[in-house]
C-alpha cells in the first residue's frame, strides 16, 4: 500500500514538472528500461547512469537550486556505511524510485531510502584475503536496468543483485584477482548490455573492455585494448587489435597494461562506446620502443560487436605513468556558427583534447595545468606530441652498473596526473568544462624488471612533489573552443572528486578537507559550502523529489593519494577517514 | 573473546529464566489443543513455530526422530539427523535450533528421497533442537532433543581462514554415493568446501550456501527428476556435510548437484551412480 502511494505521488510530481519544465520521468514497474539510461541525463527525478547520463557531462536541468537560493541547501540525513572499513569513498550515487543505490570501500552496496535514510538492504561481498588492489579499495558506482542493480568488485567479478531485496541474482568472474586483477568502476548498461573495463594496469594485466548480457551475465564480446591482442564475439575469435608487433616489439603485448580503469562513456548520437586506456607496462619506456598502441589513448568502440571504430592516443610511447583512462565527454562544440560532434578529455598528462568524435580526429589541444615538462605542445596537424626529450626518464645502466636505475628526471605532471579518476562535468549553457586538476611533479627513474604473474610489473621509481606550496588542487573552467582557462578555484589539498554542474548556473564539487562546494557556474565564485566530516572524493548528484531539489554526495577520505602520494602525503595525513552519504535539499518555501 | 564468552553466560541465564516462566504459564493456562506445549519446554518455541510454520497445524509426534548428541563437543558442527521415514507422504523437512541467533537450520524437500536428511550444524549455547515433517495433509509433525554445549560456535570464524588459500577451494565437492535397499536406494553423502560464515563475525560478511538440488541423470544423459533441494542456511557448519536418502528412478547413472551461495558463487558436481555393490550400514555413524 506505502510502494503505491509513493508510485502515484511520483508519477503525479512527474506531470507537474512535464507541464513546468523539460522534465521527464523514469519511474516505472518494471525498472529503468534501457531506452530510460538513454535519456537519462534529461530524466530529472531519477540519476540512472554513472555520469548521470550516457554522454556523461554530470549535467543536471534543474535551476531550484542557483546561486541565490543555494545558501538555503541544507542536509537532510546521513548514513553510515558502517562496519569496520572504511578507506576511499569515490561512489557515485545511483537514485531511482525514492531508493538510493550506492557502493562504499571493500566492494560494499547499499540500498537506502531517499527520503528517510533508513537503510534497505546491504550486500557485503566476501572478498578472498588475496586481492590486489594498487590504489586504494574504493568502488566508484553501480549501474541499473530493470528489476537488478549491478557492481564489479574489487577480486574482479560482477554481481547482479534484485534491487529490490538485494539477493545476489548472478556472480561472473571478469578476471583473475591473482594476476593482478581488480575492478573499481561503475559498469555502464547500453542496449541490455552491461559494459565493464578492467584494473591492473601495474601488474602487467592487459587492458579489456567486455559486454555481457545484462539479463544473464553471459559474455558477447571482448575487445583487448594492446595491439596484437584476440578479441572475440560470442564465444568464438573475433579480429586482432591493431597490428601485430606494429607498435609493440616481441612478446611484450601480451603483458602490455592498457587498462581501461576507469570504464567508459557512451554517446547515443554516434553509437560509439569511448574507452579510455591506462599506461603501457612496464613503466620503463625504452623496453618497448614504438608508440605501444592503443596504450593511453581513447577508444571508440561498436556497441554491437566490441570493434574498434577509431583511436587517438594522447601520450604515444608513454613513461610517465600518463595513464589515459581519463573520461571522454561527448558535447557539441559551437564553433565558428556550426556544430560539431565533438568529445572533450582532460589527460593525465596535463592536456586538454578536443576530439571530432565521429572520426577521432584532433581538434585543439591545450594545457590545463600550469606546469608541462614532458612535452612542448600537441602538434594540431598530427596529432602528436612534440616531445621534450630530455624529460623522459633515462634507461637503466648496462653491463657491469646492470640493475643501477637510470637517469632520474623532474618531470610535470605527477604520474598521479593533472587529472587523475575524478570526472570533469561539462555545462551546455555556459559551454565550459569544470575540470578537477592537480598541480604537481615527480622525480622519476627507471630500473629494472622482469614480469611475474601477479607482481607489480613497474620498472620505475618516483617520488611525487607540490609544485607550490599554496595549493595542488584546482577547479578550472576550461572554455573548449579556444582552450582557454576561463575561472579557477585553488584548493590546499589535491582534489580528487567528481564534479556536477547545473543549469541553475552551479558547480558542485567536494575537497579533501571535508567540504561540499559549490561554485557560480560562469564566474567560479564559492557560494556555499558544508563540512561532511571527513574528504570528499565521490561524484555529486542531484534529482527532484516531492517537488523539491535534492543533492547527494558521499564522504570518506581515501584513494591513491594518501597510499601514493609521495610528500603529498604529508599534507594529507591528518584527515581523518569516514564512510558515509549525506543527502541535501532545498526545502520548499 | 572474553566478550563472547560474557554474552553466551547472561544469554544462558535468561534462558534458564524463561525455561521457568514459560513452565509456569503452561501450568496455569488451559491447554490449546490447536497449539499445544513444546515437550522440552523451549521458550523461544511459541515464536518460532508462528515464524516458521505460519499458522500450519503443528503437533508433537514420537514419529519424527531428532537425533543429536546430548553435550556438544566441538559447538562449531554439531551432528544433527532428522528422520521422518516413519511418517508417509511426507513433502519437506525442518531443522531448528531454537537458542541459535538463526534458529531455522534448513529445510529439505525430499520430492525423490526418503524424508530424512543428517547434516552438521553450529551452535551458539545450549539449546533445543527440533525436527518438523510436514504431510501432505498441511500438518507438521514436530518432535526434538536437548542439546548441552559451551558457547560461541556461530560467532567464531571458520578454521579454514587460517589457511592462506582457503578462497581457491570454495565450492569443491566431495561426494559418496551407496546403493541401498536392494538397488532402489541411494544413499549420498556430500561435503561443500565453504566458510558458510553466518555474518556475525565482525568484519566478514555473511556468506553461506543457501541452495542445493540434486537432480537425477538417466541413460543416455538424459536429464531425470529432480530428487531433493535443500534450503540451507546460516547454521550449517562450516564446510557443510549433508547425508540423503535418495530414491533415483530406473536407469539413473549419476547425481547432479546443482547450488548456490548467497553471494552467487555456484556449486556443481556430477556423482556417478555405482551399480549394485553391497552398502555399508551407515545408520550408526549418521553425521560422524
Amino acid at each position: 500500500m506505502k510502494r503505491l502511494v509513493s508510485k502515484r505521488l511520483v508519477s503525479t510530481f512527474a506531470l507537474a514538472v512535464a507541464m513546468t519544465a523539460a522534465g521527464m520521468t523514469a519511474a516505472s514497474a518494471g525498472g529503468p528500461t534501457s531506452e530510460d539510461l538513454l535519456k537519462s541525463a534529461t530524466t530529472t527525478d531519477s540519476v540512472l547512469t554513472y555520469g548521470m547520463g550516457p554522454q556523461a557531462q554530470r549535467f543536471s536541468p534543474l535551476t531550484d537550486l542557483n546561486p541565490d537560493t543555494v545558501k538555503k541547501l541544507v542536509p537532510v540525513w546521513s548514513f553510515s556505511f558502517g562496519g569496520e572499513k572504511q578507506r576511499g569513498q569515490e561512489a557515485q550515487p545511483i537514485i531511482y524510485d525514492g531508493t538510493i543505490y550506492v557502493t562504499g570501500s571493500y566492494s560494499r552496496l547499499y540500498a537506502v531510502d531517499a527520503r528517510t535514510g533508513h537503510k534497505k538492504w546491504q550486500y557485503d561481498h566476501r572478498l578472498p584475503d588475496g586481492i590486489m588492489p594498487c590504489c586504494d579499495v574504493v568502488n566508484r558506482g553501480a549501474a541499473i536496468l530493470g528489476d537488478k542493480i549491478y557492481f564489479a568488485t574489487l577480486d574482479a567479478r560482477l554481481v547482479a543483485l534484485n534491487r529490490e531485496t538485494g539477493k545476489v541474482i548472478w556472480n561472473k568472474k571478469l578476471a583473475e584477482y591473482k594476476e593482478g586483477a581488480s575492478n573499481t568502476a561503475a559498469p555502464m548498461i547500453v542496449d541490455g548490455k552491461i559494459i565493464t573495463g578492467n584494473s591492473g594496469g601495474e601488474f602487467g594485466v592487459v587492458g579489456m573492455v567486455e559486454a555481457r548480457d545484462a539479463e544473464t551475465g553471459e559474455l558477447i564480446w571482448q575487445r583487448p585494448t594492446v595491439e596484437g591482442n584476440m578479441g572475440t564475439l560470442k564465444g568464438k575469435d573475433s579480429t586482432v587489435t591493431g597490428t601485430l608487433n606494429a607498435s609493440w616489439p616481441g612478446d611484450l603485448y601480451k603483458t602490455g597494461g592498457g587498462a581501461t580503469w576507469l570504464g567508459g562513456t557512451y554517446d547515443p548520437e554516434t553509437k560509439s562506446l569511448f574507452f579510455g586506456t591506462g599506461n603501457p607496462a612496464p613503466w620503463n619506456s625504452h623496453l618497448r620502443p614504438g608508440d605501444n598502441l592503443y596504450t593511453a589513448s581513447t577508444l571508440a568502440i561498436n556497441p554491437d560487436n566490441g570493434e574498434i571504430k577509431w583511436h587517438y592516443q594522447t601520450t604515444p610511447h608513454d613513461g610517465w605513468d600518463f595513464d589515459g583512462v581519463n573520461e571522454f565527454v561527448s558535447f557539441d562544440l559551437k564553433k565558428d556558427g556550426k556544430i560539431i560532434k565533438a568529445g572533450g578529455k582532460a589527460d593525465r598528462n596535463g592536456f586538454f583534447y578536443v576530439i571530432d568524435r565521429t572520426t577521432g580526429k584532433l581538434i585543439n589541444a591545450s594545457p590545463f595545468v600550469s606546469k608541462i615538462t614532458w612535452a612542448k605542445e600537441i602538434d594540431l596537424k598530427t596529432g602528436r606530441p612534440v616531445y621534450n626529450d630530455d624529460n623522459r626518464p633515462g634507461a637503466p645502466a648496462e653491463g657491469e652498473a646492470h640493475g643501477a636505475k637510470g637517469k632520474s628526471v623532474f618531470a610535470a605532471p605527477a604520474f598521479l596526473g593533472a587529472k587523475n579518476w575524478m570526472p570533469m562535468a561539462y555545462n551546455p549553457q555556459t559551454d565550459l568544462f569544470y575540470v578537477p586538476a592537480n598541480e604537481w611533479g615527480m622525480d622519476i627513474w627507471n630500473e629494472a624488471i622482469t614480469y611475474k604473474k601477479g607482481a607489480a610489473y613497474l620498472g620505475a621509481g618516483f617520488t611525487i612533489k607540490p609544485l607550490y606550496d599554496d595549493y595542488i588542487g584546482a577547479l578550472r573552467a576550461i572554455d573548449p573552443k579556444t582552450g582557454k582557462i576561463v575561472w579557477e578555484y585553488k584548493n590546499p589539498a589535491p582534489l580528487w572528486g567528481g564534479v556536477l554542474t547545473t543549469a541553475g548556473n552551479l558547480v558542485f564539487t567536494g575537497t579533501p578537507e571535508g567540504f561540499l562546494k559549490a561554485f557560480e557556474a560562469k564566474t567560479g565564485k564559492e557560494v556555499w559550502k558544508f563540512q561532511t566530516g571527513s574528504g570528499v572524493v565521490g561524484s555529486p548528484v542531484t534529482w527532484t523529489m516531492d517537488g523539491e531539489q535534492y543533492v547527494a554526495v558521499v564522504s570518506g577520505w581515501g584513494g591513491a593519494v594518501p597510499l601514493w602520494g609521495g610528500d603529498v602525503a604529508k599534507l594529507v595525513k591528518d584527515i581523518n577517514q569516514g564512510g558515509s552519504l549525506w543527502v541535501f535539499k532545498l526545502p520548499k518555501a | 573473546m572474553t566478550g563472547l564468552w560474557t554474552n553466551g553466560a547472561i544469554a544462558a541465564r535468561g534462558a534458564v529464566v524463561g525455561l521457568a516462566l514459560s513452565a509456569g504459564a503452561a501450568l496455569a493456562a488451559p491447554p490449546d489443543p490447536a497449539n499445544p506445549p513444546d515437550p522440552l519446554g523451549s521458550v523461544m518455541w511459541e515464536a518460532l513455530r508462528d515464524q516458521y510454520f505460519a499458522g500450519a497445524p503443528v503437533q508433537f509426534d514420537d514419529r519424527v526422530k531428532v537425533r543429536a548428541p546430548l553435550d556438544a563437543e566441538d559447538t562449531r558442527a554439531v551432528p544433527i539427523a532428522v528422520d521422518a521415514t516413519a511418517l508417509d507422504q511426507v513433502v519437506e523437512v525442518a531443522a531448528i535450533a531454537d537458542l541459535n541467533p538463526f534458529p531455522l537450520v534448513l529445510r529439505y524437500h525430499p520430492m525423490g528421497a526418503a524424508p530424512y536428511i543428517a547434516t552438521r550444524i553450529k551452535i551458539q549455547q545450549a539449546t533445543a533442537v527440533h525436527g518438523a515433517a510436514r504431510t501432505a495433509d498441511g500438518v507438521w509433525h514436530v518432535s526434538g532433543v536437548m542439546v548441552d554445549a559451551a558457547g560461541g560456535g556461530c560467532s567464531a570464524p571458520p578454521l579454514s581462514y587460517a589457511t592462506k588459500d582457503w578462497a581457491d577451494h570454495v565450492g569443491e565437492v566431495q561426494a559418496r554415493v551407496w546403493r541401498t535397499d536392494e538397488g532402489k536406494a541411494a544413499r549420498l553423502r556430500l561435503r561443500i568446501r565453504h566458510p558458510n560464515d553466518t555474518g556475525l563475525v565482525p568484519g566478514i560478511p555473511a556468506y553461506f550456501v543457501e541452495s542445493l538440488s540434486v537432480r537425477a541423470r538417466l541413460d543416455g544423459g538424459v536429464s531425470g527428476p529432480e530428487l531433493a533441494r535443500i534450503d540451507s542456511l546460516e547454521p550449517v557448519s562450516e564446510d557443510p556435510v549433508f547425508l540423503l536418502d535418495l530414491r533415483p528412478p530406473p536407469g539413473t547413472t549419476a547425481l547432479i548437484l546443482r547450488g548456490r551461495d548467497n553471494q552467487g558463487g555456484e556449486i556443481s558436481a556430477t556423482v556417478p551412480l555405482p551399480a549394485l555393490i553391497p552398502a555399508p550400514d551407515l545408520s550408526r555413524s549418521v553425521g560422524q
